[in-house]
Parts: C-alpha cells; structure tokens; sequence
C-alpha cells in the first residue's frame, strides 16, 4: 500500500509500500510515533481518506475480496456494512450531543439495514448491555455520560452491524489509566464471545501487549518490523523496534530507559536509504545512507533492515 | 537533599465556586486539606488522574491559584499571607514549566526573548548579563549552538525543542523550586525519557528542587525521589518513589498500579484485576474516605462516616486509609 498526501509545501510520504495480512480471529497491533502513518494505513483500508490523496496505490483485499477499487455503494454495502467498522481516537468527542445515545446506536441498523426504529433499538439496546451499559443509559444523552462509558458506546455503535473486523485507532488515549484497562479488558472479553479479529493502533507498546498476537511496527510510514508479538518483543530484529522497547518505563521490571537521539524525519523530504539511518547505532556507512533496505523475512516475523543481509547476523 | 522542608503545605484548600444565576451553587473541592512537604534538593513526583486536583496544587504552591484556607510556606514565610508585591519577589525563586509546549511560548517572541523574559520582569542584570544568561540556559538544555536557537521562533521548532525552551526560561532565573506539570505528556515517547533525563540532570547541577507532576506512574519510578499519590482532592499515599510504587499501601494506589501494562507478549492471555466506577463528582464527594465507593477493602460503618487522616506505615511512608491507622484498626 502506498499513501502520498499533496500539501502546500510538498508530496507528503504518509504511507510508503506497507504490506500485512490480518487472520480470522486475529489482533494485529499497529505501532509507532505520531506522524509515522499509522492512523493513515486504517483510514485508507475503509477508505475515509482526506480530498488531498495524491496517490493511493496498492490493493486492500478483505475476506480474499479485493475492495481498494469496487464503487463506493458496492464499498459500503460489502464492506461497511458486517464488514470492517472503525472506533475512532478521541472518539468521546464525536458523539452527537443532541440525540439519546440508544438512537445513535441504533442509526447505521435503520439506515444500512432498513430496520424498523423499535427493532433497531431492541437491538442497541443488546449492544450497549454488551459493552457493560444497562437499558437506561440508552436514553441518556452524552454529556451525561463519562469519558469511559461514551467510548463504550463508540464501541457498542462499531458493534451493532455485526463486523468481522473492527479497527481500534488509539481508544483509550484520552481516558485516565483505570477506565483504559476496563476498555482493554472489555474489547479481550468481546474478542473471544463475538469472535473479532482487530487492528489496534496505538503508541503505547504495553497497550499493544494487552491485545496483540501480531505487531507491525511503523516508522516515518514505513513498516520497520512485523511479527508474532513473542518474537517481536522479546527479539526484535529492527533496531528501531529495539529502542523503541528499551525506552518504554516498565513499572515492574527495574531498567533504565534510553532513548533515541534525533526525531522522526520530515516526510516531504525522507532521509535517502534507510529512513531510520540517521538516529541509528548500527547504520552502515555507505550502505544505510544510500539504498533502501528490503524486508528480511525470518519465519513469520520480517524486518526492514540492511543488518539482517545474509551473513550478518 | 536535606531534612528541611523548602515548600510545605498546611490543611490546604482550594474550593472552586460553582455560580448560578444568583449567588453560588456550591463549591468544586479540587483540594481539600492537603498536608504536603517538598524538601531542599529532591523531586517529589504528584501522581493521579486527570480532575484529582494535582494541577491545581501544584499551582497553589508557587501562588498561581488563590487557596481558600490552609497555609503554604517557601523557605519558612507563609505565602498565603502575603500581599502581591511580597508575591513577586519571591516569584523569582520559582519555576513553572507547563503541558503544553504549543501554547505555553509567545509566537511573536524570538526564542531569545522567550527566555530572558523573566530577567527582564524581574529587573535582573545588564543586557550583557543576560545575554549570558539566556545562552548558558540555552546550552544547559542542549539547544546548541545556543546563538544559533536564540534567534529562531517557537513555530520553527519541534515539540521537544520547544519544551527544552520552556525548562530554559523556568531556569534563567536560577530557581529554587520549579513546578514542572506534566512537562513530557504532549511529547512522542521516543523522546519523553531524553526529555525527563534533562531535567533530571539540570536540576541536580543546580540542587533545584522539584514538583513533578504526572498521571504517569511510570516515569515517577525513573525520575523522582518521593511520590504522592492524590485522589479527588485527597493525598492518599506520600513516600519514597520506590517504596510506593513496588510496595504500594492504599488499595487507590494498588488498584493504579494494577491498571498499568508494562510491554509484556503475555499480557493478552489475562485479564487484568481492575477496579470499577469513575472517580467521584468534587462538588459533592462521597462521606467518609473519597475512595470508598470503589474501594475492594471497604469496610462498612468505618470508612463512609469519618475521613482517614494520613497514618504512618513506616517512618517514610504515609497513607490515608483506616486499614494502617485510627481507632478501629
């Protein structure tokens, strides 16, 4: 998949040849830094891409269907619609403040599936008790309701056309730490009864490890590293994925952290050869500068690293 | 660090009116009897969750918000007596670094001017002095070369970059306490512990002392030396950082402990032991302990009717709970 924005000052990189596959019943969890187009690769998946695409190339394929080029009515009615829905970052703001949450759940039933409003709300009403809220919350508005509970009926309204994917973009990132292990606890419990596979984006890499079987790790649009998360985690091939984890502070096991000198490049101008070269310890010299490393793959677990070249390892 | 307490909290308060049409409807209790000392020389880290009231005492104690009773001391002087004049001077002794880098620098200000600001304000040194200054501080945060910064606006700088600019200008005027209030939270994590390093670094080069405060329990464990844990309004839990967060005493600090993922491939496979509920309204707070609603060691006719004081564990560790004190412990 490639993803280019046009701005005012440039061709903007956002997403740049990034591939990966999603098992049934599978989590993948989607991490990196601000900017290194994570939210960008969800959003191009079901297509709600800003007017300013330059150029969207590659092929999203769901259920061994491809859908990045079908017709939006055949998009929405395919895809949308059972298919792959989206729980969105800072999602507490995107309620409708003037309508009871219940009508608001019960809106995509009437609307993609022609549903009566009384059975549509029956069937709210389901989905809120699924996420942990009783039927009298459906007939709160939401300035009544607290951060945690109006992104359980973000959740609930993801969940109520039955989807077989569910895109997770940053969920708990404006909640206090409690209300997020509640939220994290609650999507395991859905996982397992509904039978969900996810795509969790987050920043946070303990987070990731609340969800994930499989990590794809991003940077400046570039998929550094993917694997199962065992493999990942604990021997990362990527040196990107490696100080990314050794800058983490753990609260149980006593390590200093470290961290990454430099920041994250521009991506209307990434650094020549490998976009990591320029904050990393191990880069080679004439080599990491100048040409663009390919995905070594090691079983399952693949990383985009001129280190991992035969014989030096 | 010393014995001798330089910032010291005394049954603060600070109710927030909520008005009406006609008069006040009640009061918004963001800190409410509050016994806190921070000593010379060490960084006490304020732990809680967002509407706990740790931003507002941070800011009462370096007199940026009114308190509605209690005292406030800086070096053994009651501020909270003080007229505004008194206030300024000793201003200078003080530092604040806030949240938001993005908001908290003047854009039409060159970084230069950023930074001397408070010498100027404060009427401190010639303009050669300052120049002095302003570089060294800039030096002392890594913007180097310093002249090559000085001259730049806030908008062409990173977030980070921006956020050393800040720990600059709260250091320009050599402070002896500097309030940094959740100074790493807007940053990209791969540079939060570059950044909390620095501090870390300046302020034991200059003996300052230090309220770090932050929701994130993490980084209290690599960068202070005390913690104080604060739940709606309330202190529950005051000791040394290591103690508090690998032996934790209040069920609240537990429960937020509990609640934190170290990156661990394991962690999926469980669910995590979680408490219920949402912190509680501060306009009307639960009798007794503010925690008892939620609490999992709640005990019935003890806790909903009389408010814990903070009770000693240890000689270091002090926590707000009727399990480690009070008569019918």
């Amino acid at each position: 998949m490639q993803l280019y924005y046009s701005t005012l000052r440039g061709m903007v990189r956002a997403v740049d040849f990034v591939s990966f596959e999603v098992g049934h019943l599978e989590t993948l969890a989607i991490v990196g830094e601000s900017g290194s187009g994570k939210s960008s690769t969800a959003h191009a998946i079901i297509r709600i891409l800003p007017r300013n695409v330059a150029v969207f190339s590659g092929s999203v394929k769901f259920d061994s269907m491809e859908i990045s080029k079908i017709s939006e009515e055949e998009f929405r009615r395919k895809v949308r619609v059972g298919g792959i829905s989206m729980v969105f970052q800072g999602a507490m703001n995107s309620l409708n403040p003037v309508m009871r949450v219940g009508d608001q759940v019960a809106e995509p039933l009437i609307v993609n599936k022609g549903m009566s409003k009384h059975e549509a709300l029956k069937e709210a009403v389901e989905a809120l008790q699924l996420v942990g809220l009783d039927e009298t919350m459906s007939r709160r508005y939401p300035h009544e309701l607290s951060g945690g509970m109006k992104q359980r009926v973000m959740i609930a309204m993801s969940l109520v056309l039955k989807p077989k994917l569910v895109i997770l973009d940053e969920p708990t990132s404006a909640l206090d730490v409690i209300t997020q292990t509640n939220i994290m606890n609650l999507l395991k419990r859905l996982r397992t009864e509904r039978g969900f596979s996810y795509i969790f984006i987050t920043h946070d890499l303990g987070l990731a490890s609340e969800l994930a079987d499989k990590v794809a790790v991003m940077y400046a649009g570039k998929l550094a590293e993917i694997g199962p998360i065992e493999k990942v985690y604990t021997e990362p091939k990527h040196p990107y994925t490696k100080l990314l984890l050794e800058s983490v502070p753990t609260l149980r096991v006593d390590r200093q952290p470290v961290f990454i000198p430099g920041t994250p490049p521009d991506l209307i101008d990434p650094p020549k050869g490998c976009r990591f070269h320029p904050r990393c310890p191990y880069a080679i010299k004439g080599k990491c500068d100048v040409e663009e490393p390919p995905m070594y793959r090691d079983g399952e677990q693949a990383a985009l690293c001129w280190l991992l070249e035969e014989g030096k390892t | 660090m010393t014995d001798k307490p330089l910032v010291a909290a005394e049954n603060l308060k600070v109710y927030f009116p909520v008005r009406k049409l006609f008069g006040v409807a009640g009061f918004v209790k963001a800190v409410d009897n509050v016994n806190l000392e921070i000593f010379r020389g060490e960084t006490l880290a304020l732990v809680g969750e967002s509407g706990s009231g740790k931003t507002t005492l941070g800011r009462a104690l370096i007199a940026l918000v009114k308190p509605t009773g209690g005292k406030i001391y800086f070096d053994g002087l009651d501020i909270t007596s003080m007229s505004e004049k008194q206030l300024k001077t000793l201003r200078r002794r003080m530092g604040v670094i806030f949240q938001d880098p993005y908001s908290s620098i003047n854009p039409g200000f060159t970084i230069y001017r950023a930074v001397e600001e408070p010498l100027v304000v404060n009427k401190i040194g010639s303009k050669s002095e300052r120049r002095e200054r302003v570089f060294k501080a800039l030096s002392d945060v890594k913007l180097e070369p310093p002249e090559f910064f000085a001259y730049k606006y806030p908008h062409m700088l990173s977030g980070g970059q921006r956020q050393r600019v800040a720990i600059a200008r709260a250091l320009i005027s050599n402070p002896e306490f500097i309030v940094a209030d959740e100074p790493v939270t807007m940053l990209d994590a791969s540079i939060r512990v570059e950044l909390l390093l620095l501090l870390r670094e300046v302020q034991q080069k200059y003996g300052t002392t230090m309220l770090y405060i932050t929701h994130d329990m993490a980084t209290a464990k690599y960068f202070s030396d005390r913690t104080a844990v604060i739940y709606a309004g309330k202190l529950v839990e005051v000791g040394p950082t290591r103690t508090v967060l690998s032996n934790p005493s209040h069920p609240y600090t537990k429960a937020l402990i509990e609640a934190i993922p170290d990156p661990d491939p394991q962690n999926r496979l469980t669910f995590r032991k979680v408490i219920l509920g949402e912190p509680p309204s501060l306009l009307d707070p639960p009798k007794g302990c503010r925690f008892h609603p939620r609490c999992p060691a709640f005990m019935p006719g003890v806790c909903d009717t009389r408010e814990p004081e903070m009770y000693p564990v240890d000689s270091k560790v002090r926590v707000a709970c009727f399990l480690y004190g009070g008569e019918q412990a």
